[in-house]
């Protein structure tokens, strides 16, 4: 590893992001049990066929991972809503 | 199961040269790519097959060199002979671009007719320098090649405008799904069930024909009695297919069975004896030939059948079922996992399972032992990642771990944690310190490091503007470091020589700089070596050493050729440009700025961006092509980075050096205001060249002094004392130049001529005669008074001066003078923003492509040179070229190039 002063990088500003509240439905019923997959969001079934996984998510990196996630296991997305802080 | 539709439509008359197979996970995509080729079919070999090169990627792949190397191993499967400059040329670390485009030259010529290249799950691809090549191939994709993206999302490419053009087929999930009839031959012939015309309606709808849900139901149905009641309870359920299906065929197995599954869900592959390791069990290798014929989904990796992989889809639903189940026991697997793979001497998939599974401490221990190596083949990235998945308190106690950290951090552009961590390492290198408190895996890098500790105090002393610190800790690396320590040697020097050079004591930075080349190419890090050039060559020049610099640089560009290194040659070449158009040698500058150019900015250092448009820039303006200078300098403010260099010479100052030569006054006035720059200003080194600038502007503002204009006399004055103080016979000759054009502005002819015959002897050693040339032809004048000796002092006219000018008068007739040539600058500053999104002044918008050609018309290329570089006809391009005359309603190149330039495209 070397380091010249040719190497060394102008330096941004951190990006600090407090994380917010997101609620994502999707088409399907899915068992509760899922949760443990999707972080720890909670996952909340409704009557109408579709499902809600709702809870915080850390930062921009993190809702991508989740929407990942529900891509991969074929989730059709229906929405996707930040919650108001609380 | 054989899909005739698709594959008709895959293989239609004259497929266009782009395929995209954009679907969920489960529509069946890679399947249909391999029946379309043949691999999984039995009716015979479709024509395609016989030359298809395939590429399943996965997550190791998303890094150029690794995907680039193995899209070059898949075509050498088909066409062995493609692809071998390539592979140099990865070796080489040269740019994605370069060696796309030796791929392509070789497919075109080599490859034959008919070769397709499949790029299955494109979709784990996140690199952006991955998807520009992948777009450049698109681009300029030969007629006898088809490429074939597969994945489950749209890949980041101008999709639109390929299908505008037709260059694209597309197949997609609507595509895809099993139509009725599809959904009846896949049950009753396939999977081998008895399902009458309702269910088979019934599942078709409930799985909206997705295929892996499609499949997971007959597995469930195999063996039952009544079909019919299970596709009634799946039907009349809104359970998610793939959750409800899943739960029916786990629940179908056997517990031994169903353990295995869930247990080793946490591999991403699998073999027998990592299987049996993970499980604690035997039969590890049996158990996946039954899963295998069980059709559970277990994906065979190798002909031998020894490597397998879970269909993804299957995997999530286990993995999720284990987090869900047995929570607890999920770090644990990760452990196993772990372990067998450090024992079978994969650290990278070893860390990964043991930072999956939290056991840190193993992690912690790999990555020391591992990062070094990372470091080498300048893989930081994979190394910063994994480091920033270990908790901080692992750090205070691991003193190598922590510096490579450091490392990690500062090589990509970091500083958070680091002080923190320096801190940590400090007491374990107090004298008498007790070691044993220490834990240290990687015992190789302990003797080095109080020197690389040095090293990193000195970069972070600079970073904060404290010059004098930062040669404090670079001489302390150097007193620390082992004689044979070149790295770390040359990295302390070149931290000293930077300093000394911010710092304006130009003779040591010189020494130094030739010391850190020195140590650097004994310790073979050759792009270091050429950053270490640049800087040394920019010194010698200002100590008027031009003959030196020229050297300096060459010697980098035999460097990096002897070690197929190509980082920073680019950069070799635009200070090349520079050099010679300083000694008027305008050929010879256009030679290296077109090497420049074919080498790309992949081929360049952080510098590079800003410092090949000044060349550029200049090069117009030695031709008194200001139209075209404007442009390039607008982009050269907009990149300026001196990475940590001094600012001895910004874009903007060069820019406004240019918009005074174009008659444009008032944007240089800006410029002087904006930098806050006054001829009152205490003098340093590093403002040297804005303050000329400056004297330029104030001279031009007021040829004919007096009154209350500011003293230009004076304010040269004091610059000349310094810049002859600092030993910069460059700016001792610019300085005198302005003086002598004050003096003649003012009507002083006699001590006019004695300025420049003093500038003249000034430059003669060493030919610093670009300055004067630059003045003609209004200098003209002068320079024949010289010439004729009337300098004062200098009565025969034979001295160097006198030579020089007539030298100068004699080479030929003088450039059109910038100031007639130069259209006035843009009255609208480019907004920001991609060129497509800027186009609103245009009814027809030029196309992506048309974009690209514009930006080659503002450079100096030929046409047939242009051609070459967007490889196409010659007559593509002036179709090309034809339609953004029109759409620019321009008359020619030049007309285009400042109608674009007025539209800020």
């Amino acid at each position: 590893m070397v380091t010249t002063a040719h190497q060394i990088r102008s330096y941004g500003p951190n990006v600090s992001q407090s994380h917010h509240d997101y609620e994502i439905r999707v088409a399907g019923r899915l068992a509760p049990r899922w949760s443990a997959w999707f972080d720890g969001l909670t996952v909340a079934p409704g009557d109408d066929g579709t499902t809600v996984l709702h809870g915080p998510v850390p930062d921009q990196a993190a809702l991508h991972g989740l929407l990942r996630k529900l891509r991969d296991l074929g989730l059709p997305l229906i929405s996707l809503t930040q919650k108001e802080d609380h | 199961m054989e899909r005739p539709r698709l594959v008709g439509r895959l293989a239609g008359a004259d497929p266009p040269g782009l395929i995209l197979v954009s679907a969920p996970a489960g529509f069946g995509k890679t399947t249909l790519l391999a029946e379309w080729f043949g691999a999984g079919s039995t009716a015979g070999r479709h024509p395609a097959a016989r030359r298809t090169a395939w590429l399943s990627l996965d997550a190791s792949d998303d890094d150029p060199a690794a995907f680039w190397s193995a899209v070059v191993a898949a075509l050498q499967t088909v066409a062995p002979g493609v692809g071998a400059e390539a592979s140099a040329l990865l070796q080489a670390a040269q740019p994605a671009e370069t060696i796309v485009a030796s791929l392509l030259n070789d497919m075109a010529e080599g490859a034959g007719t008919d070769l397709t290249l499949v790029l299955d799950d494109y979709h784990v691809i996140t690199s952006a320098e991955i998807h520009a090549g992948v777009a450049f191939l698109v681009d300029h994709l030969p007629a006898n090649i088809r490429l074939v993206l597969a994945g489950r999302a749209d890949p980041p490419l101008p999709l639109a405008r390929l299908r505008a053009t037709g260059d694209l087929l597309e197949i997609r999930a609507a595509d895809l799904r099993f139509t009725a009839a599809e959904t009846g031959t896949y049950l009753n012939q396939v999977m081998g069930l008895t399902l009458g015309e309702h269910e088979v309606t019934a599942l078709e709808a409930r799985t909206e024909g997705w295929i892996a849900a499609l499949q997971l139901a007959a597995l469930s149905m195999q063996g039952r009695d009544d079909p019919a009641a299970f596709v009634a309870s799946f039907a009349g359920d809104d359970r998610f297919v793939v959750d409800y299906l899943a739960e029916e065929v786990l629940e179908r197995q056997p517990p031994e069975v169903r353990r295995f599954l869930l247990h080793t869900a946490v591999l991403t592959r699998l073999t027998g004896p990592l299987c049996d390791a993970v499980t604690g069990t035997t039969g590890g290798r049996a158990m996946l030939e039954r899963l295998e014929r069980a059709n559970l989904f277990l994906v065979p990796l190798d002909d031998r059948r020894r490597w397998y992989r879970y269909h993804h889809l299957f995997a999530d639903v286990l993995q999720a079922r284990l987090l869900d189940e047995e929570p607890e026991l999920v770090d644990q697997l990760h452990g196993r996992a772990a372990a067998w793979f450090e024992e079978a001497a994969e650290p990278a998939e070893a860390i990964s399972h043991a930072l999956a599974g939290h056991d840190t401490e193993r992690a912690a221990r790999l990555i020391e032992l591992a990062a070094p190596a990372l470091f080498q083949t300048r893989q930081e990235l994979t190394a910063r990642r994994w480091i920033a998945a270990l908790p901080a308190e692992l750090f205070p106690h691991r003193p190598v771990l922590s510096i490579l950290a450091v490392g990690a951090t500062m090589v990509s552009g970091g500083l958070t944690g680091v002080e923190q961590l320096l801190a940590g390492i400090k007491p374990w290198l107090e004298p008498g310190a007790d070691l044993s408190g220490a834990i240290v895996h990687n015992e190789a890098e302990l003797a080095p490091l109080p020197a690389q500790v040095a090293v990193y105090r000195a970069a972070l002393a600079l970073i904060g503007g404290d010059l004098a610190a930062t040669v404090a800790h670079a001489e302390r690396a150097l007193e620390l470091a082992a004689p044979d320590d070149h790295l770390r040697r040359g990295s302390a020097a070149a931290l000293v020589g930077l300093a000394r050079w911010s710092g304006g004591d130009l003779a040591e930075a010189e020494a130094r700089y030739a010391n850190s080349i020195r140590s650097l190419t004994a310790a073979g890090h050759i792009s270091d070596v050429l950053g270490c050039s640049l800087a040394l060559a920019d010194i010698q020049s200002t100590r008027g050493r031009l003959g030196d610099a020229i050297a300096t640089l060459e010697a980098g560009l035999d460097l990096a050729r002897f070690h197929g290194v190509a980082r920073g040659t680019a950069d070799l070449h635009a200070a090349l440009c520079e050099a010679l158009l300083d000694r008027h040698d305008a050929d010879g500058a256009a030679r290296h700025l077109d090497a420049a150019r074919a080498l790309g900015e992949g081929a360049g250092l952080p510098q590079h961006p800003y410092r090949w448009r000044l060349a550029a820039a200049r090069l117009h303006l030695a031709h008194g092509d200001g139209a075209a200078a404007l442009p390039l300098l607008d982009e050269a403010v907009a990149r300026y980075n001196t990475d940590m260099s001094p600012p001895v010479r910004p874009a903007s100052a060069v820019r406004a050096r240019a918009h005074l030569a174009s008659g444009d006054r008032a944007a240089a006035r800006r410029w002087a205001r904006d930098s806050g720059l006054g001829p009152d200003d205490e003098l340093s080194y590093v403002r040297e060249h804005e303050h000329i600038t400056l004297a330029r502007l104030l001279l031009a503002d007021h040829p004919a002094g007096g009154g209350d204009a500011p003293d230009v006399l004076a304010f040269l004055g004091r610059l000349l004392a310094a810049a002859e103080a600092g030993d910069r016979p460059g700016a001792v000759v610019e300085i005198l130049v302005l003086t002598a054009l004050t003096h003649e502005a003012r009507g002083h002819r006699a001590e006019a001529a004695a300025m420049l015959d003093r500038a003249l002897n000034a430059a003669g050693p060493e030919h610093l005669v670009g300055v004067v040339a630059d003045e003609r032809p209004s200098i003209d004048p002068l320079l024949a008074a010289v010439a004729a000796g009337a300098a004062a002092g200098d009565g025969d006219g034979a001295g160097d001066g006198a030579d020089l000018a007539r030298e100068l008068l004699t080479a030929g007739p003088a450039a059109p003078g910038p100031a007639e040539a130069l259209a006035p600058a843009p009255a609208i500053p480019p907004p920001a923003g991609s060129p497509v999104a800027r186009q609103r002044g245009l009814v027809d918008p030029l196309s992506a492509r048309e974009l690209d050609v514009l930006r080659l018309l503002r450079g100096d290329l030929s046409g047939p040179e242009m051609a070459r570089e967007l490889h196409v006809s010659l007559n593509t391009l002036r179709t090309h070229t034809q339609r953004i005359y029109t759409k620019l309603d321009a008359k020619n190149r030049r007309e285009a190039v400042r109608r674009a330039a007025e539209l800020g495209l």
